[in-house]
């Protein structure tokens, strides 16, 4: 495993205006044509003013070669985790072959996954009239256990890398709106996670599990409520300093009224709550209209999100929290001019943004980042090879053992989603070992973590590399091999103690990072 | 956020000396000669440790999440304009017949009924409510606003540490031998403590503990240790101070905590919590400063603070920290205790359309103590009600910066001159809310 200190490169220099669309695509060619001296050159410092920044003429540098080391890391962003099956994968299909795989889900079969999940979790796909009249906390264990089971074991990791992603950048708090959420996962969040983001927007905003979670639904003519208004501007597209003021949230809040619920989880524009009255939104003048304009109205609306597609500071915003999410915590600002270039280029095609961030240098130049409590989870669970064959013990893992790690799916009750900030999660440490023990020790029932294919060679040694081979990907630094061989040594070897070897090297600060 | 350099270095010096050994001897072990200065990052100022002294307050700090309405937690009912703008979501009168009307604490402030649990704190005058106080800066957005608070300094994007981790980073500890100096009950580390040496996220003290076999409890603690003494910061703290504080924790009787003064905490999040802090103080394993959460605070709709969802946030918050303050504050030890209380923001004074109010400015704060000059309300130059009054026309104004407030109790309560550590680029004013 990546070792997190190891500095992994300094940040790609010289990332000059904007080269066509062509020029950043690494192509096959380029990429095997370009030997190690030329990679070293790309990781130049970051020069400080005046210092020898030596930029290319008009076209940034070639990327460096493609390594094991660059596909590994590739997978460990495209992914919830390594497994070897995927590794393999990554090295028959190559570096732009297996990103293309990975960023058209609908054309992977994924039939064994899509079964389990609706023989299971049948519920989920019911309209929003069947999804009413069951029971609402039960109806939140399906749709965690659901969202859990698709991340570990789907082959469209990266789709449900971007699922987990947009659920949190349009974070919904379950409790606040019930089975709401179940059809906004299913419409807005799956629908469009690498779709193009001003769809995945518009349907945000025409979904009443977020106007009823940012009380929309209570926004009236003159008895006006803020809150979507602020978040929608404020998180999901402007950001916080994208250049819009009180007076625009209170215009805004304006256009927004009458947006709400009709039936079932349907959306509604109720003219009859709709101040129809002038407004400015970010210096633009939208008239009034008569009153009689009635089911028009929601124009006003629409006219806010079209304005707020439109703005600079909504593709730097996105582009500043994909890259963060894809690749590093703080992504040089550089590469966001250019995934905010993709962003205004291709209308806010996601697939596209995410070629731009997951390039070879970029991956290269990237340090570590530190898993989240719900990502180990995943990680565990995939590098551990884990069968379920039913939801008990997942129904352990989505309510106690999320819980105790402090990730609870869906049940984050401020609008800003799950912090991605290894600050906020570095803490609960003694969490995370716990669940790795936990995990490790699921000798019977629905979920099995099997231990003795790691005991075949039955050495301290012998189970030390199993371990590194199936559980790391042969990806273990020497020095954790050796530990995890010696603490199998300080004692009698049987299951038991492999199993606790297992979760120590899950435990390990090393698997703890991607 | 990246971890700066200050995090980085944090505390390491501390680490070096104390973690090996006390992990190995477990608590008891004495450390001496901790060293501070290389832990510092160079924009700091001079730092002068403070004095550890007996006489030092322990600190517990409450976040309310959400931007609590503070002219509902305590009523200016004598402003005509509070009742003209809240016309169904009000406090009745103390001076009326209104069954929910509300309890008069002087001639123009009021608790609600569901405060009614911090009566005896306020009257026994160890219960300050500041008001019209908060940030100087004007930012509506719950998460700003919080980390504007939470780091001490509005809009400086170099300062990532909490103000409360300051403190504890330029203060000699209470006790030099603690494994833990600092907690958030909470599961994630709150920004207010970020950058303290020794401070964990412990949801619930009374579990913490490394699961598996017990047989081998000891032989796995020791390889984490070997495993983590050489990953980076963040992590390495958390995983060193973990480690050392499992054995700590063990060693209290959480469960069977028995209260003074017959105080019953609400069995509630909050009121558990209260009830692990009054334990851990009492154990006197040398913890210092406690962090609390308390979310719920957004009350954008049907806000009801008589009989619905603000009540019984309320009523958790006044009926927990009225038991604190029974058990531990009221309890005569001798070791002190400073609550302190902040949300980052009020809210609107006029109601909005779905009887709530959307985001403010002004609020009230509290602070709580044997050692704080309470029993009163606490205001300059109150700035009105009236629209002309209020900040663009929508709230009150923040008269007193909440930072002159938290600076007067770390250098007075908590021993600690270093103001300029905790709160960067703020001269405060003391306004005698110490004794």
């Amino acid at each position: 495993m990546l070792t997190p200190a190891e500095p992994a490169g300094a940040q790609v220099s010289g990332q000059d205006p904007v080269p066509a669309d062509t020029d950043r695509r690494p192509t096959r060619r380029r990429l095997l044509g370009i030997g190690a001296a030329v990679a070293a050159a790309v990781v130049a410092p970051r020069g400080a003013a005046g210092q020898r920044i030596v930029r290319p003429p008009s076209r940034r540098p070639p990327e460096p070669e493609v390594s094991g080391d660059i596909l590994l890391r590739l997978v460990r962003r495209v992914t919830n985790g390594v497994t070897r099956e995927e590794l393999a994968r990554v090295d028959s299909l190559g570096f732009r072959k297996y990103l293309d795989y990975q960023l058209k889900p609908s054309a992977i079969d994924d039939s064994a996954v899509d079964a389990f999940v609706t023989s299971n979790y049948s519920n989920l796909s019911q309209p929003g009239t069947g999804l009413y009249q069951l029971n609402q906390n039960a109806l939140m264990r399906e749709l965690s256990q659901a969202t859990l089971y698709r991340a570990a074991f789907s082959k469209r990791q990266l789709y449900e890398r971007m699922v987990q992603f947009w659920s949190d950048h349009f974070n919904i708090y379950y409790p606040k709106v019930n089975y709401l959420k179940v059809i906004d996962d299913r419409e807005v969040i799956r629908r469009h996670a690498l779709g193009k983001f001003p769809d995945m927007l518009r349907a945000s905003a025409h979904s009443p599990a977020m106007l009823e979670y940012l009380d929309n639904t209570r926004s009236r003519g003159r008895n006006v409520n803020q809150n979507y208004a602020r978040e929608l501007m404020e998180l999901h597209t402007l950001g916080v300093d994208g250049g819009y003021t009180q007076t625009d949230v209170e215009e805004v809040t304006r256009c927004l009224t009458g947006w709400t619920i009709a039936g079932r989880g349907q959306f509604r524009f109720d003219p009859n709550g709709h101040d129809f009255t002038a407004k400015t939104v970010l210096g633009v003048d939208i008239p009034a209209m008569p009153a009689s304009a009635g089911a028009a109205g929601v124009q006003d609306g629409e006219t806010v999100l079209d304005l707020l597609l439109e703005h600079p500071s909504t593709a730097r915003f996105i582009a500043t929290r994909l890259s963060r999410w894809l690749l590093e915590y703080d992504p040089p600002a550089a590469l966001v001019d250019d995934v905010a270039d993709t962003f205004a280029r291709t209308g806010g095609d996601i697939p596209s943004m995410i070629r731009t961030i997951l390039t070879p240098a970029n991956l290269m130049a990237a340090p570590a980042k530190y898993r989240q409590p719900y990502q180990l989870v995943l990680a565990a669970l995939r590098a551990t090879q884990a069968s379920v064959s039913g939801v008990r013990t997942i129904t352990t893992i989505t309510n106690a053992q999320l819980r105790n790690l402090g990730q609870p799916l869906f049940q984050w009750e401020e609008p800003d989603g799950y912090p991605d900030e290894v600050e906020w999660w570095a803490g609960s440490i003694l969490q995370r070992w716990n669940f790795c023990s936990y995990i490790c020790n699921l000798s019977t029932g629905d979920v099995v973590v099997n231990v003795t294919n790691l005991m075949q060679v039955n050495t301290a040694q012998g189970i030390a590399d199993a371990i590194n081979e199936r559980v790391f990907a042969s990806e273990m630094p020497p020095a954790l091999l050796n530990r995890v061989s010696e603490y199998l040594a300080g004692g009698t070897i049987n299951e038991v103690r492999v199993r606790e070897a297992l979760a120590l090297a899950l435990s390990s600060n090393e698997f703890q990072w991607y | 956020m990246s971890a700066s350099q200050h995090e980085d270095c944090n505390a390491c010096n501390e680490y070096n000396e104390l973690s090996r050994r006390g992990f190995i001897t477990g608590a008891a072990a004495s450390v001496g000669g901790v060293m501070f200065a290389p832990i510092f990052p160079a924009w700091l100022p001079k730092v002068v440790l403070a004095e550890s002294a007996a006489t030092r307050d322990i600190i517990v700090s409450v976040f309310l999440r959400g931007g609590a309405d503070g002219l509902t937690l305590c009523v200016p009912f004598f402003d005509d304009e509070y009742y003209a703008g809240r016309a169904t979501i009000a406090i009745p009168r103390p001076d009326s017949s209104d069954p929910d009307r509300a309890i008069a604490l002087d001639d123009y402030f009021a608790f609600p009924l569901a405060m009614a649990g911090l009566l005896p704190a306020y009257v026994a005058g160890d219960l300050l409510i500041v008001h019209a106080t908060g940030s100087t800066d004007p930012s509506r957005s719950h998460f700003d606003a919080q980390r504007f608070m939470e780091v001490g300094k509005p809009r400086d994007p170099s300062v990532n540490t909490g103000w409360l981790g300051r403190h504890l980073a330029s203060s000699t500890p209470l006790r030099s031998d603690a494994p833990l100096r600092a907690l958030g009950l909470s599961s994630g580390l709150a920004r207010t403590l970020v950058g303290a040496p020794r401070a964990l996220p412990i949801p619930d003290p009374a579990t913490f503990a490394i699961g598996g076999r017990a047989a081998t409890r000891a032989q796995r603690a020791e390889w984490l240790y070997d495993d983590y003494i050489a990953s980076q910061e963040p992590v390495r703290a958390a995983a060193l101070d973990a480690l050392n504080t499992v054995e700590l924790l063990q060693l209290i009787n959480f469960s069977g905590y028995q209260t003074a003064n017959g105080a019953t905490y609400p069995n509630t999040a909050f009121g558990r919590s209260l009830r692990s802090a009054a334990a851990l103080i009492k154990a006197e394993v040398g913890v210092e400063a406690i962090q609390v959460d308390l979310s719920g605070w957004d009350t954008h709709s049907n806000q009801a603070p008589l009989n619905g969802s603000m009540f019984n946030s309320m009523q958790n918050l006044a009926n927990s920290l009225g038991a604190f303050h029974a058990d531990v504050i009221g309890s005569g030890m001798a070791q002190t205790v400073t609550v302190v209380v902040i949300s980052e923001f009020g809210r609107n004074v006029r109601q909005n359309g779905s009887l709530g109010t959307d985001h403010g400015r002004g609020n009230c704060m509290f602070a709580m103590g044997r050692n704080i000059d309470g029993g009163r309300v606490l205001v300059e130059n109150w700035p009105g009600l009236e629209r002309e009054n209020l900040e663009r026309g929508q709230d009150l104004r923040v008269t007193i910066d909440h930072r002159d407030i938290l600076a007067e109790i770390v250098q007075n309560r908590l021993g600690n001159p270093n103001i300029d550590v905790v709160f960067p680029d703020h001269s405060p004013q003391f306004r005698g809310v110490t004794v």
